[in-house]
């Protein structure tokens, strides 16, 4: 669904010194900086996928996903997106994809969000009966009846953007960008759009390439994760994965009913209990080790925390 | 688009009714036409000027408040902001040019307006009646069609402005130094019939009084038959250089836009 070979972007950005002397220089000659946001990216993803795709700010994760939109051209490389070419914006293909960016707002402001459903029903041209099914379904699923008649700008920001997934959906698209769709949300809200885009994806089988600083949404949606660094692919592959090469492996913690020894096989003391960092594939004989060694009071195996593995990549490599 | 156009109309007059406070003071910010009119006024009292007395003046006046109003547009502020914050992302990647949904919200927002105007067009008609005037059927058509005309230049010059905006902050600040010229060579701020003959002819080669005084007068049945059909001509050209134009800055705009972005 989308293929992406060898994508660069370079931005032109102007240099500009401190002070009134640097303003005053900027008129005369203007300094620009090459700055390379996305660096030979390559990877491909198949239709009905659920990805995450992560990296630090100004990773280029937002540049990417304009370049698969459409909204940039890219410096070299190729994508193509529901069989498509981005950059023509052909209105059959625009009716393929959806772009909702977190603080980018397409709901009219004034007026009541169910406005902004009609509105983009006429702007694509939907037949009129079944985009209102695919209405009520959204309005359903995403619990909106009560919010349509408000107008949005007196909406709280979960809500705002609860109708702005509704309005980005409402033409069925196959493939779903969303630029960080839980920002500044509560958790109430976080859980209740995680819960939407899950259910939406096993719905209408639609392609979901998906951005988050928070990790409980990359955990809870979405099963393969694309890592970026400075603008250039870090790793691609199972979340689990990840885990497991750059977590440290996963935490075995052993509470003994007697004093625990300073060290026992691949376990070492910390805190009073017996501790030890392994591939998933030595947890199980090393937990039963364990059992037989001591006398255990407690024992728990803990997933190495998805930021903790992140800042390790992130560190590791830039 | 002829299929979502109503829809957009419905919408854009929903908007102007959500933004009916903003609008009044936005109508009674460009009734400058009723003071020229009052000043004018005080002017014809002592004789006719170049052949206008007191009705002719408030007849001229109050129909360039009207025309003014018809042919008011905002997107180049509109524009302006959607280019710099970004908004303009969402309205790109629908199967629709977003120049569309500004015109449709331009012209949605007329019958409000109307509504705003016609209190002060009734004051004006009663404090000097003798304005009335019968117009020929033919002015009134051709004075329609030229009022039309002149939307479509005022509407194009505004997204020229407009879409300097993606190569420019200063693209409002230009706007307005057009905005002053326009002022003064357009008959906004007196009849142009009134001015020096050099100035008059000079400002037949500009296009500001083809998005005002031409409509304006024709609809006053001021203009003979040829001269009518001349200014109209002079409209159709303007009309298609701006299009011109605007079609340049507006695709290299975007393009510039796809190449760095919001």
């Amino acid at each position: 669904m989308i293929q992406v070979n060898a994508l660069s972007k370079v931005y032109p950005v102007p240099k500009r010194g401190e002070g009134l002397w640097g303003s005053l220089r900027s008129i005369f000659s203007r300094e620009v900086e090459e700055v390379r946001a996305v660096a030979d990216l390559s990877f491909s993803i198949q239709a009905g996928e659920r990805v995450g795709f992560l990296g630090p700010n100004g990773a280029g994760k937002t540049t990417t996903l304009k370049m698969l939109s459409g909204l940039l051209v890219p410096t070299s490389g190729d994508r193509v997106v529901a069989g498509f070419d981005p950059s023509k914006r052909d209105p059959a293909f625009l009716r393929r994809i959806t772009l909702v960016m977190g603080q980018k707002q397409q709901l009219l402001w004034d007026l009541p969000p169910i406005e902004t459903f009609a509105l983009n029903r006429a702007l694509f041209g939907l037949e009129e009966a079944e985009a209102k099914r695919t209405q009520e379904e959204l309005i359903e699923l995403l619990e909106l009846g009560p919010l349509l008649t408000r107008p949005v700008r007196n909406l709280s920001l979960g809500e705002r953007m609860k109708c702005e997934l509704a309005a980005a959906l409402l033409h069925r698209p196959d493939v779903l960008f969303l630029d960080e769709p839980t920002i500044g949300l509560d958790v109430r809200a976080q859980v209740a759009v995680r819960r939407f885009i899950a259910e939406w994806n096993e719905r209408s089988g639609a392609t979901v390439l998906l951005t988050s600083h928070y990790m409980a949404d990359i955990a809870a949606l979405c099963p393969r994760v694309i890592v970026i660094a400075g603008g250039a692919l870090r790793y691609d592959g199972p979340l689990k994965d990840l885990a497991e090469r750059y977590g440290g492996g996963r935490k075995v913690i052993v509470r003994t009913r007697d004093e625990a020894p300073e060290q026992l096989g691949p376990f070492v003391r910390e805190d009073g209990a017996l501790v030890a960092r392994l591939p998933s594939a030595e947890v199980t004989a090393a937990v039963d080790f364990a059992l037989r060694q001591v006398a255990v009071a407690d024992l728990s195996i803990e997933e190495p925390p998805l930021e903790d593995v992140l800042s390790k990549l992130f560190a590791e490599r830039t | 688009m002829f299929r979502a156009f109503p829809t957009l109309l419905r919408i854009g007059l929903a908007e102007a009714v959500a933004y009916r406070a903003e609008l009044v003071i936005w109508v009674l910010t460009a009734t400058a036409p009723l003071i020229s009119m009052f000043i004018w006024d005080r002017v014809a009292e002592e004789g006719p000027l170049g052949g206008w007395g007191q009705g002719e003046m408030a007849r001229y006046f109050l129909l360039t408040l009207i025309v003014r109003h018809i042919t008011s547009s905002w997107v180049v502020w509109e524009l302006n902001e959607n280019i710099r914050t970004g908004g303009l992302s969402p309205m790109l990647l629908r199967p629709m040019h977003p120049l569309v949904f500004f015109v449709a919200q331009n012209l949605a927002a007329m019958p409000l307006r109307a509504v705003i105007l016609a209190p002060l067009i009734a004051g004006v008609m009663w404090w000097r009646p003798e304005l009335m005037w019968t117009p020929e059927p033919w002015t009134v058509a051709l004075g329609l069609l030229s009022a039309a005309l002149a939307w479509v230049i005022a509407f194009t010059v505004q997204v020229i402005f407009g879409s300097l905006a993606f190569f420019s902050q200063q693209s409002l600040g230009l706007f307005n130094v057009w905005f002053g010229l326009w002022s003064l060579g357009s008959g906004y701020l007196f009849p142009l019939e009134l001015a020096p003959d050099w100035l008059r002819q000079g400002l037949l080669w500009l296009p500001f009084r083809a998005t005002l005084a031409t409509p304006v007068e024709l609809l006053a049945g001021l203009v003979d038959g040829p001269s009518a059909l001349r200014l109209v001509l002079a409209q159709l050209v303007w009309v298609g250089v701006f299009l011109g134009i605007a079609a340049l800055t507006w695709s290299r705009g975007v393009r510039r836009h796809e190449a760095v972005g919001a």
